[in-house]
């Protein structure tokens, strides 16, 4: 018998891991964006899962803002990358080493 | 009904572990799609159909696309943007996970969740999103509204 409890836990740390190691490792900063989403659907996952074993409404309406501050994440770095692209800034992130005012 | 959950969550991993191996930005963004479908299905599975809906609606929907076009439009970086191919095998995997959830959930006819959960919750999300936590309800539409500016074209400046 399978416990879904475990394969939530599984499911949520496996993304999480994958998501932390896309960020620390992959250069590009679309990839580390994408991490980024990644790492959120694993904690939304968890947090679904267990505001229905508790019966927590709070749990449900965090995942709901979640998922929403995380497409208004999305959207803003997605502008950032575009607009390093138009500065001819690339897409890497080990070539931001400078800011300018 | 834990089969349908292990097996979303399996292939959820699997591809995650696409996304951190392949080269190509383009196959990690659809493999992040493929990831954020799973994780719907999950939430489905727990018992959550509505932010299920949200979660296919808003990241596969909306956000995704934004991803993609970003990348086709920063697609003369050299070689590693240009592919625009996703291999056939995932393709096919993605395609086989989805059948095979599709058919055990279905396989256990009425209620696809595989936890027992107080029919109300649902209901009481609504409640909870515009009592207690308004005011961060009403934050995150702002900041929502602040992104949308984020992508709105410069205006022209005289010369």
């Amino acid at each position: 018998m399978i416990n879904l409890t475990a394969v939530v836990w599984g499911t949520t740390g496996a993304l999480f891991a994958f998501g932390l190691a896309i960020v620390v490792l992959r250069r590009q900063l679309l990839a580390m964006l994408l991490g980024l989403e990644l790492m959120l659907a694993a904690v939304n996952v968890s947090l679904v899962h267990h505001a229905g074993i508790f019966n927590d409404a709070e749990a449900l309406a965090v995942v709901a803002l979640v998922i929403a501050v995380a497409a208004a994440e999305a959207v803003v770095g997605l502008a950032l990358i575009l607009r390093l692209r138009r500065a001819g800034s690339g897409a890497d992130a080990a070539l931001l080493t400078e800011l300018q005012g | 009904m834990a089969w349908a959950a292990l097996v979303a969550g399996v292939v959820a991993a699997f591809f995650a572990g696409v996304m951190l191996l392949h080269r190509s930005l383009y196959v990690s963004a659809v493999s992040l799609l493929v990831v954020l479908l799973q994780t719907a299905v999950l939430f489905l599975l727990c018992g959550s159909p509505l932010l299920g809906l949200l979660q296919v609606m808003i990241y596969a929907g909306a956000v995704m696309v934004l991803v993609v076009v970003t990348i086709m439009a920063a697609g003369d970086e050299g070689g590693r943007f240009a592919d625009f191919s996703f291999p056939k095998p995932l393709a096919w995997l993605g395609v086989l996970a989805a059948v095979g959830e599709t058919a055990l959930i279905l396989s256990h006819a009425a209620a696809p969740a595989a936890v027992q959960v107080d029919p109300a919750l649902q209901a009481q999300l609504g409640a909870v999103l515009f009592k207690p936590y308004a005011l961060a309800t009403e934050a995150v539409t702002l900041l929502m509204f602040l992104a949308a500016l984020a992508i709105a074209p410069e205006p022209e400046t005289a010369a």
